[in-house]
Formats: C-alpha cells, sequence, structure tokens
C-alpha cells in the first residue's frame, strides 16, 4: 500500500475512542478507592449524585476526546525531510523532528487498543526522556508505511550495522583483556560503600524489630535485658562493642556482594568495542562501545590507594529509557595500569590533568554554614526553648561538627578542574576521591551561573550537560570559566565530531 | 593531508558569548505572566471569602491571613518581574544563547549541532498576544533543553525555521 503522507493527516477516527477509554481507565485507576466506598454507601440521593457526575465526566471526557482528536494531525515535509506533528487544544504545541534524527519507531499495542484493533506508533530519538511523536490510533499497514517511510534513510545504516554485528560473532572468544580477580575484589570489598551497607543494615534491623514488635515476641529481644547489659557495662564498654559488631557486619556483607555481584569479571577487547562478563549467580554481560561513552567517573579513597585498588564508572548515552540501568558500567577493582589502559581504550589516549582551577573559598564556608551551623543553631534553639534533655547529647554534636568540618575541608581541598586540549577533569570528594573525565566532544550544552553579589567578586559557576549526565564545578574564577566555554564552543561548533 | 595544519588557537580573539548583545524577550510577555499570576490571585481570593463566609466561626486572624495571602502574592510579582526582565536571548551562526534567573544569572549556549529537535509551543493566554515559545531538545536529558517564551508569532517560526536549516547543514 503506497500511502501517501505529505498532508497533514488525523489518526484513524477511533482514535476517539482510544483517546476516550485511556482517560476512563486512568480515572478509574485514580479513584476506585472512592468509587467502590460510594458504592457500598449508596443510597439514593448519593447514586443520583454519583451518576449525574458519572454523565457529566463522560461528556467532559467526550467532547475532549474529540478535540484531541481533532487537534492532533502528522505529516512529512518531504521537501525539508521533516516529521512535524501539531497537538493541543488548548496550549498548542508543534513538533518538528528531522527525519535523520529519528533513532526509534515503535509499533505498539496496548489493552484498549488491541480491543479495538488499531496500533500506536511511537517516534523517538536521541536523549530526552519523554517519547516525541506518540501517535495513539493507526492502522497496522498505515503504522508500517509510516515507519518505512520514517526510517528511509535509516535503512541503510541499520543493514550496516547487522552485518558488522555478524561479523563480529566469530571473534566472541576472544583474549581476556582485563581480569578482575578475588583477591581485589576482596580489597574493593573492604574498603568502600560503608554508608550504603551502614543503610542497609539499619534497615534491616528496623524491619525485623518493627515485625517483631507487631508479633508480639517483644519477650525475645526484651528491650529489658539490653538496658541491664547497658548498665551493667559501662556506656563506652558497649558504645565500642556495638560498633565493632556494626564495623564488621559491614565488612562481611561488603565482601560478600561485591564478591556475588562482581565474581569473575572480564572485559575482553572485540573489534573496537568492550565485552563485560561477571556475577556468580547470575553471569551479567554488556557490551560498552567507546563512542557512546559520555562520562568515565574514577574513584579511589585513601585505603584503596594503598592497596593500588580503584573503582571506574561508565556512563553511556541514554537512548531508551528501558536500558537505562545499563548506560552505568561499573568496573571494580583494576589496578592504575589497567585503568590507563581502559582509559586509552576509551579515549585513545590517558587524559592529563591540564591547567587547574580551584573554587574559591567561600565555597567552603558555605558549606560548612549549611552542614555545620545550620544543624547545630537549629540544635541549639530546640534544646534551649522546646526540650532542655537533648544537651545531654552535647558530645554526640561536637564529635558531628569536628568530623564534618574534616570532611568538609578535605572536599574542598580536593575540588578540582582540570582542563586539557580534549579533556575535562573534575576531581572532588573527601574520602573517596572521583575524578569523572568527559571529552569536550561530548558536550550538549554549557551553562554558566551567577549570583548578582558574585559578579564584583569575578567567582561563578560551570555546568556542562552531556548525554550521560551533567558535570557541574562551583564558584571558580569567571572570566576563566568564560574563557574556557569559548574555547570549547569553538571547538564543538567547528568539528562534527561523533558524540554517540 | 599536505593542507593540514593545526595552529595554535588565540584564545584571547575568539569570539566572546558573554559579549554578545541579547535581545529581550517580548515585552507583551510580562501582560502574560501578569494575568496567569493575577488569575491565581483572584481564584485564591474567591476560595478565601467562600471559607469566610461559609464556615465563619472557624477563622481567626482574618486579616492577618488577608495580609498575608497578599504579600506572597506581591513577593511572586516581583519575582516574576525580575525572572521577566532577566530573559534574553540570541541565535548566533553557530549556536543559541539563553539568559534567564532570578537572583543567580544563568547563561544557556547550545551549539546548533547538537540540537535534535525543535518545537513550537503556544500557550492558552499568550496566544492572544500573537506570542509562542520556542523548545529546543537536545540529547542531554531535561537539565539542557531550552525553552524561551515571548516571542512573536512570526519571528518564533522564523526561528524554528533557521534552527531547522542550521541542523540540516551540519550533516
Amino acid at each position: 500500500m503506497e500511502s501517501n503522507f505529505n498532508q497533514p493527516q488525523r489518526q484513524s477516527l477511533v482514535g476517539i475512542l482510544v483517546i476516550f477509554l485511556e482517560m476512563i481507565f486512568q480515572l478509574l485507576k485514580a479513584m476506585w478507592p472512592i468509587i467502590v466506598i460510594t458504592l457500598l454507601k449508596a443510597n439514593s440521593l448519593s447514586v443520583l449524585i454519583g451518576s449525574l457526575t458519572l454523565l457529566a465526566v463522560a461528556v467532559y471526557f467526550g467532547v475532549y476526546s474529540f478535540l484531541k482528536y481533532r487537534n492532533f494531525t502528522f505529516y512529512i515535509d518531504e521537501e525539508n525531510e521533516e516529521f512535524i506533528i501539531s497537538d493541543g487544544i488548548i496550549n498548542k504545541t508543534k513538533t518538528t523532528i528531522q527525519l535523520h534524527k529519528i533513532q526509534q519507531v515503535n509499533i505498539k499495542q496496548n489493552l484498549i487498543q488491541r480491543l479495538i484493533g488499531v496500533y500506536a506508533l511511537d517516534v523517538d530519538t536521541a536523549g530526552s526522556d519523554k517519547k516525541e511523536g506518540n501517535i495513539k490510533a493507526i492502522s497496522h499497514d498505515l503504522a508500517l508505511a509510516l515507519k518505512s517511510k520514517l526510517l528511509e534513510n535509516e535503512g541503510k545504516k541499520v543493514a550496516v550495522s547487522e552485518e558488522e554485528i555478524a561479523a563480529e560473532k566469530p571473534e566472541y572468544q576472544a583474549i581476556p583483556f582485563l581480569k578482575v580477580n578475588l583477591g581485589s575484589l576482596l580489597k574493593i570489598g573492604i574498603t568502600s560503600n560503608y554508608v550504603k551497607s551502614v543503610g542497609l543494615i539499619l534497615t534491616f534491623f528496623f524491619t525485623i524489630y518493627e515485625n517483631l514488635h507487631q508479633a508480639g515476641a517483644e519477650d525475645v529481644i526484651s528491650t529489658e535485658k539490653l538496658e541491664g547489659f547497658v548498665d551493667n557495662n559501662s556506656v563506652w564498654y558497649s558504645g565500642l562493642l556495638f560498633v565493632l559488631i556494626m564495623f564488621s557486619v559491614v565488612f562481611l556483607i561488603n565482601i560478600g556482594r561485591t564478591v556475588i555481584k562482581f565474581f569473575d569479571y572480564t572485559v575482553t577487547k572485540q573489534k573496537g568495542s568492550l565485552m563485560l562478563t561477571y556475577g556468580l549467580i547470575n553471569t551479567q554481560s554488556t557490551i560498552l562501545k567507546p563512542e557512546k561513552v559520555q562520562i568515565v567517573k574514577v574513584s579511589r579513597n585513601y585505603l584503596q590507594k594503598k592497596l593500588n585498588v580503584l573503582e571506574i564508572k561508565i556512563r553511556q548515552a541514554i537512548s531508551d529509557e528501558k536500558k537505562d540501568n545499563k548506560s552505568l558500567i561499573e568496573v571494580p577493582g583494576c589496578n592504575a595500569f589497567e585503568r590507563d589502559e581502559i582509559l586509552r581504550l576509551l579515549f585513545k589516549q590517558v587524559p592529563e590533568k591540564g591547567v587547574m582551577m580551584k573554587p574559591n573559598f567561600r565555597k567552603l564556608i558555605f558549606s560548612i554554614f549549611l552542614i555545620i551551623v545550620l544543624p547545630l543553631t537549629v540544635y541549639f534553639l530546640f534544646g534551649k526553648y522546646v526540650e532542655p534533655r537533648v544537651f545531654e547529647y552535647a558530645n554526640v554534636a561536637v564529635f558531628f561538627a569536628i568530623f564534618m568540618l574534616v570532611l568538609l575541608f578535605f572536599g574542598f581541598r580536593n575540588y578540582r578542574l582540570f582542563v586539557n586540549d580534549n579533556h575535562i577533569i573534575k576531581q572532588s570528594g573527601a574520602w573517596d576521591v572521583d575524578h569523572e573525565i568527559i571529552e569536550i566532544g561530548k558536550i550538549q550544552a554549557i551553562t554558566t551561573s551567577q549570583l548578582f553579589w558574585h559578579k564584583s567578586l569575578n567567582i561563578g559557576s560551570l555546568t556542562m550537560h552531556t548525554a550521560g549526565g551533567n558535570i557541574t564545578f562551583h564558584l571558580g574564577k569567571f572570566d576563566k570559566i568564560n574563557e574556557y566555554v569559548n574555547l570549547w564552543l569553538y571547538e564543538i561548533e567547528t568539528s562534527n565530531s561523533n558524540w554517540m | 593531508m599536505e593542507n593540514f595544519t593545526n595552529e595554535t588557537i588565540d584564545t584571547k580573539a575568539l569570539p566572546r558569548f558573554e559579549a554578545v548583545q541579547l535581545s529581550p524577550i517580548d515585552p507583551k510577555y510580562w501582560r502574560v505572566i501578569l494575568i496567569s499570576i493575577i488569575g491565581f490571585f483572584l481564584l485564591g481570593i474567591a476560595i478565601m471569602v467562600t471559607l469566610f463566609f461559609l464556615v465563619e466561626e472557624e477563622f481567626e486572624h482574618k486579616p492577618l491571613l488577608f495580609s498575608a495571602y497578599v504579600t506572597v502574592f506581591a513577593i511572586a510579582l516581583l519575582l516574576s518581574r525580575i525572572s521577566f526582565k532577566k530573559k534574553a536571548y540570541a541565535f548566533r551562526t553557530h549556536d543559541v544563547i539563553f539568559r534567564s534567573g532570578i537572583i543567580a544569572t544563568n547563561t544557556m549556549v547550545i551549539p546548533y549541532n547538537r540540537v535534535q529537535h525543535v518545537a513550537l509551543h503556544e500557550g492558552f493566554i499568550a496566544r492572544f498576544f500573537g506570542l509562542a515559545k520556542v523548545e529546543i531538545f537536545t540529547a542531554g536529558g531535561i537539565s539542557s533543553d531550552l525553552e524561551i517564551p515571548g516571542i512573536a508569532k512570526e519571528e518564533a517560526e522564523n526561528i524554528k525555521q533557521l534552527l531547522m536549516g542550521k541542523i540540516q547543514k551540519q550533516l
């Protein structure tokens, strides 16, 4: 069937019904408790009011669906190679997508559409999370015709990539390029993710306690026994014991988790892309294409530095929200040499730390104010005016203040931006020191930001947006930042680098 | 290959995005903002008055509540005015610049060869004033998408055409 999409056209007429039913279903999904209760408690008056409301809603939805259908048109502008969708009753939007930017066209059917016998067609481009174009009711033939029309110039590309995949297959049994041994995994397990594990343990204990409590089994872990224990021994002793137990449990959990998740972590090189396989119970395998890589994050803390292990996290371009969890790839426990190998593979060279940019000291002052001064003020005011007993825990507050001060100071000292000809590296973190690396060509947009009282001080912030997330550097020298932005824009705009 | 040169770029001589003269958005857009804020304000007043009269004994400090409400709206009005004044844009040969913000000045730059697609949005009130909003989408997700409101309809159409032309030329 040769269909012509050059004229603005509407969806199938039954589209009205699809829109209408979808709205009804959504309403029922949101309102069913109220509807059920009304039905249960019904008397003649409420039945009357209820049915009138229902009628009004049905009429409103009907009119809405009709107008929605009337105002929704789509067509292909052959001359400019654009797909144009107009939508909206009161607020009107006209979306223009260039055909060569379209990455995916999906033909789908939900329950309503299956009952009526029509299909939905989604048009997806790179980036943004929402679907750019969504046609709700279209016949199958028309959907297929439109799909092939939309992907006409894409057709060749798809075929080529399939051939490539076929050609790659025989090389599957390539020599491992990197193998993370058990020792490195143990080292990583011991030295990372404390906060996450403590959180897990706490939730675990609270859930168990809550369940026992509800089951009426307070005798099992009688609080009296616990209190007696604490009374018999000194507070410090029991505190120490608690911390010790906590730490050993955290260690065990961390090691277990890391080993189970990343057991036998193997990286194989195959024709310009990387193949990762890992896992003790379920073996996962992921393919990593260097050109899709957006942000590479190398993290290492003091202990890991001494043990010569580090973690790498790689963010790829997100093109499909379903694959969102696959866009983050972790490489646990490689050493400095292997890190350089991986970076060389991803960036064709090991990104050097170029010119360094430091943040203004106001950044430290501001975070001290936000994290230490503000909570302590609240604590003090609460103790003074509401409940003086909280002052019994003053030593905790002092400990908190000193601990946070040290963390913030180191965080500030490590907060740096390095710029070289091809890469930007942001260093941050107090205990775990992260290096986030991006290629200048992968930048999608740049935002600079300056508070009005920072104008005369010449400080401001910089955000680089990529398809794998943003990198922000706060309170650097603003004229320097602007100078770099101009240079980067020049580089992005004069070359046609492939960013994914 | 013989023609290949790789000279040092004089970073000081590059065109400076921060020095570009930006054009402010259409003054008529202020009326659009005003109408929507005042609409909300009146709606709130109507609800308040109904509540006060229907269940009068429930509320004390009526004048206080009322003046707090008015103050909140006055502040909202002031902030919107600042935000309106701050919004400005420029289309250069290779990129689009948009400035916005209330206490901070945010300047966003999107090179044309990173634009994925463009949309033209006409709000209900804005349509009465012949205004439209140009939306520019990149692959960087919501944080790097751009919305320039308050542009006259024909101009917005022109801008869209210009952008589409620019995107095409890049490939």
